[in-house]
C-alpha cells in the first residue's frame, strides 16, 4: 500500500515536471496554441524582412500583440499577429514595421488612426508601412552623390 | 435627359469634372497627373502675372483627386475624437490648404527635373486601391511612389501617399502625436497657419 502511494507520488511529480517543461517550452518558443487572451488580425506589408512568429507588435512602444505566422502571399508578406483583447484598432490603424535601433530586431508598430469604425476580429489592417532597407538607402545616398551636377562620373543607372 | 443635362451644367458651373464612369484608379491618377503637367508646361501660364492663376488651377485638380478631409482626420489620429465638431472641421480646412501649398511649392519646383513616370503596378481590394508609380529624375534617379485610394462614388480619391516607403499620413500622424504631447491643440493649429501663405487660407 505504501509502495503503491510512494510510485504515485513520483508518478505525479513527474507528470508536473513534464507540464512545466512542456508551457517552458512553449512561453520561450512563443508559441500560443489558443488565442483565448486576444484576437487575430492580418497584415500584407511589399516588405517583411525580419518578422518571424514571436516578433513584437506594439502600439506607443507598449506590446500589445505578436506575430503569429508569416507567409507569402501575391508575392507580399502575409503577417498574422494576435492582439491582446481589449485593444481596439481602427479602420485606418498604421502597421509600420520598424527597428529596435540602428540593426537591432524587427517590430510591428501599430499607429492608431481616426476612423469612428474598428477592425473586427479576423480583420485585415489596410494600411502598411514596409520595413527600410538599410542597404538600398545607404545604395541610393550614395546614387544621389554620384549624380550631382559638380560630379563629372556619369550618373548610376 | 433634361435632368442630366442640368446636373452636368451644374457641375461645370461650379468648377468640377465629373466622374462619368467608373475609371480604373491608374488611370484617373495618369489622366490628373497629365493635366497638372500640361499646367505646368504651359508657356502662358509661366509669367509672374499668371502665376496666381496657375495655382488655382493646380488647386482645382488636387481638389477632385485627392480626399483632404480624410488626410487630415487620420493625420491626426486618436486625437481626433478629442476635438470638438468646430476643431474639427477647423483642423480640416487648415491643414488641407497647408498641405496642398506644400504639393503646390514642391512640384512647381521639381516638375524641371523631371524625365518620366511609369505606373508600374495596380492593386484594387474592394473599395480600396494602391496604384505604384515610378518617377524618374533627369539624372536617371528612380524614386518609388505609391498612391492609396478609396472609391467614392464612381471615382477614386487618394487618402494616403506613399514616397519610398514612407506614408505621408504616418509621418504627420507621428509628428501630430509629439507635439500634442508636448503643447497644445491650439498651438498646433496656430503652427500650421503660420506655414501656410496668408492669401491661401
Amino acid at each position: 500500500m505504501k509502495k503503491a502511494y510512494l510510485e504515485f507520488v513520483v508518478g505525479l511529480f513527474l507528470a508536473i515536471g513534464i507540464g512545466c517543461l512542456a508551457w517552458l517550452s512553449i512561453k520561450l518558443a512563443r508559441k500560443e496554441f489558443f488565442a483565448r487572451d486576444g484576437y487575430e488580425v492580418q497584415a500584407a506589408f511589399s516588405n517583411g524582412s525580419g518578422l518571424c512568429p514571436g516578433t513584437l507588435v506594439v502600439i506607443a512602444g507598449v506590446q500589445v500583440g505578436r506575430v503569429r505566422s508569416v507567409g507569402l502571399e501575391d508575392y507580399e508578406a502575409r503577417v498574422r499577429m494576435v492582439i491582446q483583447r481589449g485593444v481596439v484598432l481602427q479602420k485606418d490603424t498604421i502597421a509600420s514595421i520598424k527597428t529596435k535601433g540602428l540593426i537591432g530586431e524587427k517590430y510591428i508598430e501599430l499607429t492608431p488612426g481616426a476612423s469612428e469604425n474598428c477592425i473586427k476580429p479576423g480583420g485585415t489592417i489596410r494600411d502598411t508601412q514596409p520595413a527600410m532597407d538599410l542597404e538600398v538607402m545607404i545604395g541610393k545616398y550614395i546614387q544621389g552623390n554620384l549624380a550631382k551636377p559638380d560630379d563629372k562620373s556619369p550618373p548610376a543607372r | 435627359m433634361r435632368t442630366l443635362e442640368c446636373i452636368l451644367l451644374t457641375l461645370i458651373t461650379l468648377g468640377l469634372t465629373p466622374c462619368t464612369r467608373a475609371e480604373r484608379p491608374t488611370n484617373e491618377i495618369r489622366a490628373a497627373t497629365d493635366r497638372v503637367l500640361a499646367l505646368l508646361r504651359d508657356p502662358a501660364l509661366k509669367t509672374d502675372a499668371r502665376r496666381s492663376e496657375r495655382r488655382q488651377l493646380i488647386r482645382k485638380e488636387f481638389d477632385q483627386l485627392v480626399d483632404w478631409p480624410t488626410i487630415a482626420r487620420s493625420s491626426l489620429g486618436h486625437h481626433w475624437a478629442k476635438r470638438t465638431r468646430a476643431d474639427q472641421a477647423e483642423f480640416v480646412a487648415v491643414f488641407s490648404r497647408f498641405l496642398e501649398e506644400t504639393f503646390i511649392d514642391k512640384i512647381e519646383t521639381d516638375s524641371g527635373e523631371l524625365d518620366k513616370i511609369d505606373y508600374t503596378g495596380e492593386k484594387i481590394l474592394d473599395d480600396y486601391a494602391s496604384v505604384k508609380v515610378q518617377i524618374t529624375t533627369k539624372d536617371q534617379i528612380a524614386h518609388p511612389v505609391e498612391y492609396r485610394l478609396q472609391k467614392s462614388g464612381t471615382c477614386w480619391r487618394i487618402y494616403d501617399v506613399l514616397t519610398e516607403g514612407v506614408s505621408l499620413v504616418k509621418n504627420y500622424r507621428d509628428q501630430f502625436d509629439e507635439i500634442l504631447a508636448k503643447s497644445s491643440y491650439e498651438k498646433l493649429v496656430a503652427d500650421l497657419r503660420a506655414r501656410t501663405p496668408p492669401g491661401a487660407l
